[in-house]
């Protein structure tokens, strides 16, 4: 298993490394200035436009920014946000957590939500049951996100008062211990909500497919005909054998997510990485975008090899190589 | 030459001399707050800013929005202005000019201290004008025309010029000059100073802490000059790039202040009914203008006749209501009307260029672009994609379209607009909204002034007229009161030449917590400067 995640490591290598090239050379191709966007709507007067570029190595050549920014990058240090006046690592490192917090929690509902509502169409006998359920998913998942949450924020914030309207959290609070958590658990409660709905909605429809494909299996037949109950052979052999598509798309999910659910997070107000790429690209903040795209892209990769590992425990055919 | 201020010393002394006897008598604020009671000290204010990340604070260096709400509260100037457009005494007490008006004498306020407790001196003007002044925007006006700035004692500024300047004054208000502390930045590159993310000002509250992406939290500054203001102990800014769900956080009682954006205003006042806040105008002595700049470098667009049906097409009326919901007036000429004595009503583009598609057609033929196949010319608007600069693009090219002309609809990153528009100079026409300042020097100045450079935000059309360049700059010279037959002509020839196309002038609104008292008072300013919240209070029971 080492030998299998350090192979992984290796050949992530060279890729991160073209997505820097590539992200470096398609932000350079974006007209844009930072110095502008640090100024406002009014001329930028000369000496402060030489002040910032000489501080920031601006005007260095392409690729010897480039250059620069790799050798940086292989030694821990991902550059200097200019518009966050801080070091691009400690904006991510603080920033991440946020999203972690929020795509975990989304996560947490939407897996259960998803594998409950593809058990119940895959194994309902009834067609009603199937088509209501089926179609509520699909309307729900179509549904864009922000809107989603706009709706969530509507009703449950504004209407009904039982949840603030966005935020991580009170900008003036005195709670403390349990309190301060159920306090920040009313701020998460909503884009979490508008995530897992979302989310539980695509795995759904992917775990009833997969129901339905593991229900027709030579095994079942056998369980049923040994005189398990439809109750033990759901449990027993249909949930395990069937969870391992969502396994997949779960993971893969998640590792995006990680790069911050950027419609989510802009309409929650969730300072995540999502809210943090999105004033970067507007900043054009070039080293904060490839720092977050890096984030990112080691984030989908880490999430490649748990999947992994966990389809070799779920399923004992690919433990065992057979 | 007289200048403005030698005009109405004696006038001048006399408010100062009031405003400080209604202090003496503990009388200041009664009038603002007699339904409003006895301020009390304690509370917070939450105040939405429209971004979650401002890269710096320092507004010697930046016109972001947010920096200039954030500014107001912990930095402090000279002197500022009242909704009537009246310059307040702020940190300088009185001020004169010579008679050549070459040289202005400020006398400044003693016994101030900077939030960090070190003592303020004409040195730190002194300091704020020449170190300063070649980064800020404004001040880059100015700068090249000082002989000499001195600080011969601690509360006397002097300010000598090469040559007169009638626009002196409104460069040092609190929100063009903010005051910067010698002893903090001197000696070091204050373009990248820690300081402009946290900064030592001399307004009511001092900065405490910055929560990335989140808020800005400053508190009670007790070295502040106003006493026993501020009454809050401390203004939080909350970040919130939405415009929705800013208002959204009000009407959920989680901030307590925004400023609406226009498509927002009327939604704001129909929420404001519940009575938990309520929306304020703010006046507008500085204008907003939204405008179509046109490329004369390109055809059809050199041709003036063109430019003028391209006005005659447009139905102002209509941008007014339907993209500002009737909170705005079409602009009435390049001089717009907030300069109450600048603004000249006989050049006046409701009659000039009333909408008439008829005569637009008419004079498109004229220029020699009939009709053929319904179409005569195509033509590229680019326009920022975002309200209400959109909105406003899709009027113009809907009314644009009727009179035959295809206008193919750019709408971009305001980056890439930028580029496109200022820099490269590649668009045909170019919808913006465009800030003003107290002093068509300091903004209107730009859309119309030669600018052969790529300076961005700052006259793109490509028109180089030395005629008017000499009527700008004889107008910025002459004494007040002498000014409004140099702007009249001003407003003719570009009323004549049109390379921009004025639209609309809009209203300012700010929708504000009920609970906060003594708000009269602290709403008392004009648009361009923000609520410093030193005035404001919250009763005990609401804090």
């Amino acid at each position: 298993m080492l030998r299998f995640i350090l192979q992984r490591a290796f050949y992530a290598l060279p890729l991160i490394l073209v997505i820097i090239v590539v992200m470096f050379t398609l932000l350079h191709l974006i007209p844009g200035d930072p110095v502008q966007a640090l100024v406002g709507d009014y001329p930028v007067p000369p000496a402060y436009r030489q002040a910032i570029e000489e501080k920031y190595r601006l005007n260095d050549p392409f690729l010897t920014q480039v250059w620069n920014y790799v050798t940086a990058v292989l030694q821990g240090d991902f550059g200097y946000s200019y518009q966050n006046q801080r070091p691009v690592l400690g904006l991510i490192l603080e920033r991440a957590p946020r999203t972690i917090l929020l795509a975990s929690v989304g996560f947490a509902f939407a897996i259960p939500l998803g594998m409950a509502i593809g058990v119940i169409t895959g194994t309902t006998r009834s067609a009603t049951t199937d088509k209501i359920w089926t179609t509520s998913a699909l309307i729900a998942y179509a549904i864009p996100t922000f809107w989603l949450g706009q709706l969530l924020v509507m009703f449950f914030a504004l209407r009904l008062g039982w949840f603030p309207t966005q935020g991580i959290g009170p900008l003036v609070s005195r709670a403390h211990g349990f309190d301060w958590v159920l306090e920040r658990g009313r701020y998460l409660a909503l884009p979490a909500l508008a995530f897992a709905i979302h989310e539980g909605m695509r795995f759904a429809r992917i775990m009833r497919a997969s129901v339905i494909d593991t229900l027709s299996q030579g095994y079942i037949i056998t369980a049923r005909s040994k005189g398990l109950t439809r109750g033990q052979i759901i449990r027993r052999h249909v949930l395990r054998n069937s969870s391992l598509p969502l396994v997949t798309v779960a993971g893969y999910a998640f590792g995006s997510a990680l790069s911050g659910a950027v419609l989510l997070e802009t309409v929650f107000t969730w300072p995540g990485l999502g809210l943090l790429m999105v004033d970067s690209i507007r900043l054009r903040d070039n080293l904060t975008v490839v720092g977050v795209v890096i984030f990112s892209a080691l984030a989908v990769i880490l999430m490649n090899l748990l999947v992994d590992i966990l389809y070799a425990l779920l399923d004992p055919r690919i433990r065992t190589g057979g | 030459m007289k200048s403005m201020l030698r005009q109405s010393p004696t006038i001048f002394e006399l408010r100062v001399a009031s405003i400080l006897f209604a202090c003496a008598i503990g009388a200041n604020a009664s009038v603002a707050m007699a339904d409003d009671g006895k301020p009390v000290t304690g509370g917070t204010v939450i105040a939405a800013l429209n971004s979650t990340t401002i890269p710096t604070l320092n507004t010697q260096l930046t016109s972001s929005v947010p920096a200039l709400f954030a500014a107001d509260v912990w930095a402090d100037g000279l002197m500022t202005y009242d909704k009537e457009g009246n310059r307040l005494p702020r940190l300088a007490t009185r001020w004169e000019a010579s008679a050549d008006g070459k040289t202005y004498t400020f006398t400044l306020r003693d016994g101030v201290k900077w939030s960090d407790g070190k003592p303020f001196t004409a040195e730190d003007v002194v300091f704020t004008l020449m170190t300063f002044g070649k980064f800020n925007t404004y001040l880059t006006k100015l700068v090249p025309l000082v002989e000499e700035a001195s600080a011969p004692n601690a509360t006397t500024f002097v300010l000598k010029l090469k040559q007169p300047l009638t626009a002196t004054l409104d460069l040092f208000d609190k929100e063009v000059f903010p005051l910067m502390p010698k002893h903090i930045y001197d000696g070091q590159d204050v373009a990248t100073h820690p300081a402009n993310l946290a900064p030592v000002g001399l307004g009511p509250f001092k900065f405490q802490s910055w929560a990335s992406g989140q808020s800005i939290t400053f508190v009670r500054n007790e070295h502040y000059w106003e006493k026993p203001k501020p009454y809050l102990d401390s203004v939080v800014f909350a970040l919130i790039p939405n415009p929705q769900q800013r208002m959204n956080a009000l009407i959920g009682g989680e901030v307590n202040w925004f400023r609406p954006e226009v498509a927002q205003v009327r939604a704001t006042q129909e929420a404001s009914k519940r009575g938990k806040f309520k929306v304020v105008q703010i006046v507008n002595n500085a204008p907003e203008t939204a405008v179509v700049d046109l490329n004369l470098t390109r055809e059809p667009l050199k041709n003036v006749k063109v430019r003028q049906a391209l006005f005659h097409a447009i139905d102002r009326e209509r941008i007014v209501q339907d993209v500002y919901q009737g909170l705005a007036a079409t602009a009435k000429n390049a001089i717009p009307t907030q300069f109450k004595d600048l603004h000249d009503t006989s050049v006046n583009y409701d009659t000039l260029y009333a909408y008439d598609p008829v005569k637009a057609g008419k004079l498109l033929d004229e220029a020699g672009y009939p009709l053929k196949d319904g179409k005569r010319f195509t033509i590229e608007l680019t326009v920022i994609a975002k309200p209400p600069y959109d909105a406003v693009a899709q009027i113009v090219q809907s009314h644009w379209s009727k009179v035959g002309i295809d206008v193919k609809l750019s709408a971009l990153d305001q980056q890439i607009w930028t580029n496109k528009v200022y820099t490269q100079r590649d668009f045909d026409a170019s919808v913006i909204s465009l800030t003003g300042r107290t002093n068509p020097v300091l903004g209107v100045d730009r859309s119309f002034v030669c600018n052969e450079g790529s300076v961005p935000f700052a006259n793109p059309t490509g028109y180089c007229n030395p005629e008017f360049d000499k009527v700008a700059l004889d107008a910025s010279a002459a004494p007040v009161g002498q000014q409004k037959p140099f702007y009249k002509k001003y407003a003719e020839i570009i009323a004549r030449d049109l390379n921009q196309l004025a639209l609309a002038d809009s209203k300012v609104f700010e929708a504000v917590s009920t609970d906060l008292k003594g708000l009269d008072a602290q709403f008392n300013f004009s648009f361009n400067t923000h609520p410093n919240w030193a005035e404001a209070w919250l009763p005990s029971d609401k804090q």
